[in-house]
């Protein structure tokens, strides 16, 4: 197998949301809608301003992104493969896609 | 000298004064200068003794005239003075025939006369101003250098240096005009020898140097033998270009002038109107000048360079001449412009074009190589030498020049005992600065190679292809995904993870749309989320929201996320 093909696991993430990116992918989606930010006065000098919603969505991607993980290595197992392969990941985020419906 | 002194007391008689004035004449070469101390001593008693003694002194006068061999003019005037005293003298007759022979002789009169001169004259450049003082009358156009060096920086080492230089300029003048037989009068020879003569009653006080007082004669005995020799085959060989080589050559120091601050050009200036004096010998103005370019050198690298100085403008003369025959004429300016600005550039040093003259100058070198093939291996050498050195300097015009110059002026003397060498690498030098003329024409020279440098130096990668910042962002999940999966994944199944994220953050904003439409409201609230997450499951009754942040965020989210009580009856982030 050629090194190229394979990325191995990473031990290094960054925990930060993407904050940015999370609301310009809501406003390309949703253009017409906004996004509640906290009205309290004194959140308002806060660095974090308008994090609540942010942060929630972030905290729901992490999870669909965890719980996607979690599956395509079942599947992965399942398939007696040590490597995670494309068709793991469609199997598992067909899945996923369903439980995360909302 | 005590004899001489002797007789000049005791004689008294005409028959004894005529053989004394002989003698005096036949010792007048071999005397040193302190027999001025003596004329004056007759002099002073002349006033009380009898006209004979007056003509002592007259007569040393003129011997000292005589040896100073230049005051031409000067020499008529005491002739007509001491004419007019001894007119009513008996032995005027023989005085006059004396006088009358005596500027011939003087002429004629070999180094041996030349000899004396330069000692005290040295010695007293060496001195302090004071002295100087005394000296006022010495050539008097070259003052302003002097006044300009000492304004400039007033080193006192410096002073002595320049004028070291400036006499020794004199000096060169000085020699060819008496060799010359049809020498002309002018007026800074005229002064030049006035210095001379008076110059010379100093020297007693002076002999404490014995150093600096010993070192002209040597280098005399060099100048002599060679110079006259070169010069005599040089105006052959000269004689036609030599009239079109003038005119640059007085024009180019005066420019030299208004630019520069430097106390050596000055000489040059100062030497350029004697240039016009001995116009008829043409070998002889072009010898002065290099050999002021050379003596200047020599003083500034210091003065152990000063027993080859001497020799270079003869070497330098006859390059110059196998030059002109080899260019046939094509630059006359060019040969010309070597004697002008070589005195000039390497003394700057800091001259922008210098390196473009250069760069020009190794084909000239080449050339000049060519046709004098008789040039050792080291002539050769030391202009590949130059050459490279060229090559480097086109980037760096200015300063690299001059020490390349230095360099070349201290380090060929100790390579080469022998003077030829050196003279060859002075040949180089001289012949580096060559062709100003085609600067204009041939500066493009040195930006050449830059353009083909560049390419290389250019050719790199291009600015990255800007990524797509939706990708970005999803490739900061894709990189959570692989933290999660713990374990190694294809690349095509990280694609497949960026669209499945895709298609999972289309459905969460269709969701978050459907359930603000539901609560009849068009923007989205936290607690949309929190139905969303209930719905799929990951919050229920044993695992609330804060849990999930709990395990999931880090610290710093949570303290934002979940609502806390602080100090104050507050709790933060409001609920």
């Amino acid at each position: 197998m050629a090194p190229s093909t394979t990325v191995s696991q990473r031990k290094k993430i960054k925990r930060k949301a993407p904050r940015g990116f999370l609301k310009r992918v809501f406003k390309r989606q949703k253009p017409h809608l906004r996004l509640e930010t906290s009205g309290d006065l004194l959140v308002r000098f806060c660095p974090f301003f308008g994090w609540e919603w942010g942060g929630k969505v972030h905290l729901n991607c992490l999870l669909f992104v965890q719980r996607l993980a979690e599956e395509s290595r079942m599947s992965a197992f399942e398939n007696k493969c040590g490597v995670i392969k494309k068709e793991h990941v469609q199997a598992a985020a067909k899945v996923i896609l369903k439980k995360s419906r909302g | 000298m005590a004899e001489a002194m002797a007789d000049s007391y005791s004689q008294d008689s005409e028959p004894t004064t005529r053989t004394l004035l002989r003698r005096v004449l036949d010792t007048a070469d071999t005397r040193t200068p302190q027999r001025r101390r003596s004329a004056g001593i007759g002099a002073q008693k002349s006033l009380l003794e009898t006209p004979s003694s007056r003509r002592l002194s007259s007569s040393t006068k003129t011997n000292a005239r005589r040896r100073s061999q230049r005051a031409r003019s000067i020499g008529r005037l005491a002739h007509v003075q001491t004419s007019g005293h001894l007119e009513e003298q008996t032995p005027r007759t023989l005085l006059k025939n004396i006088l009358l022979t005596a500027p011939e002789s003087s002429i004629m009169m070999p180094e041996s006369v030349v000899k004396p001169v330069p000692t005290p004259q040295v010695v007293q450049s060496s001195r302090q101003e004071s002295i100087r003082g005394s000296l006022e009358l010495q050539l008097p156009e070259l003052e302003p250098p002097t006044t300009l060096a000492l304004g400039l920086l007033a080193p006192g080492r410096r002073k002595r240096k320049l004028r070291l230089s400036v006499f020794q300029q004199g000096i060169d003048q000085g020699l060819p005009l008496s060799q010359e037989p049809c020498g002309n009068t002018s007026a800074s020879s005229l002064t030049s020898s006035l210095n001379l003569t008076f110059a010379t009653p100093l020297q007693p006080q002076s002999v404490h140097r014995p150093g600096l007082a010993r070192r002209p004669p040597t280098r005399r005995a060099v100048d002599v033998g060679a110079f006259l020799q070169d010069l005599q085959d040089t105006s052959l060989a000269l004689a036609s270009p030599g009239n079109s080589l003038r005119t640059p050559v007085a024009t180019l120091p005066t420019d030299t002038v208004l630019e520069d601050t430097q106390p050596f050009s000055q000489p040059l200036v100062g030497h350029s109107p004697s240039v016009y004096h001995s116009l008829p010998c043409l070998s002889y103005t072009e010898a002065k000048d290099a050999e002021k370019a050379v003596s200047h050198r020599t003083q500034r690298s210091g003065p152990k360079l000063q027993n080859h100085s001497p020799v270079k403008p003869a070497q330098l003369l006859a390059g110059k001449s196998k030059k002109v025959d080899a260019l046939a004429m094509s630059f006359p300016n060019t040969s010309s412009a070597i004697a002008g600005e070589d005195e000039v550039e390497p003394l700057q040093g800091g001259v922008g074009e210098n390196a473009e003259e250069r760069m020009e100058e190794s084909l000239s070198v080449s050339e000049v190589k060519d046709t004098t093939g008789t040039q050792g291996s080291v002539r050769t050498d030391k202009s590949d030498r130059n050459e490279t050195s060229e090559a480097v300097e086109a980037k760096e015009p200015e300063g690299s020049s001059g020490d390349e110059n230095i360099s070349g002026r201290t380090a060929s003397p100790e390579l080469a005992s022998s003077t030829t060498e050196f003279l060859q690498a002075r040949q180089l030098q001289f012949l580096e600065s060559a062709p100003p003329p085609s600067t204009a024409i041939l500066s493009s020279e040195p930006l050449e190679p830059l353009p083909t440098r560049l390419p290389p130096r250019a050719r790199t990668l291009g600015p990255r292809p800007r990524q797509d910042p939706h990708k970005t962002g999803l490739n900061h999940y894709v990189k959570l995904f692989s933290f999660y999966a713990k374990m190694p994944m294809e690349k095509k199944a990280l694609e497949m993870v960026e669209k499945c994220l895709d298609k999972y953050f289309q459905h969460l904003c269709d969701d978050l749309e459907v359930f603000a439409a539901h609560a009849g409201r068009k923007t989205v609230r936290p607690e949309d989320l929190e139905l969303l997450m209930r719905r799929q499951g990951l919050v229920n009754d044993q695992v609330s929201l804060h849990v999930l942040v709990e395990r999931h965020l880090p610290l710093e989210y949570r303290q934002l996320l979940i609502p806390c009580a602080f100090s104050g009856n507050t709790v933060f982030p409001a609920q």
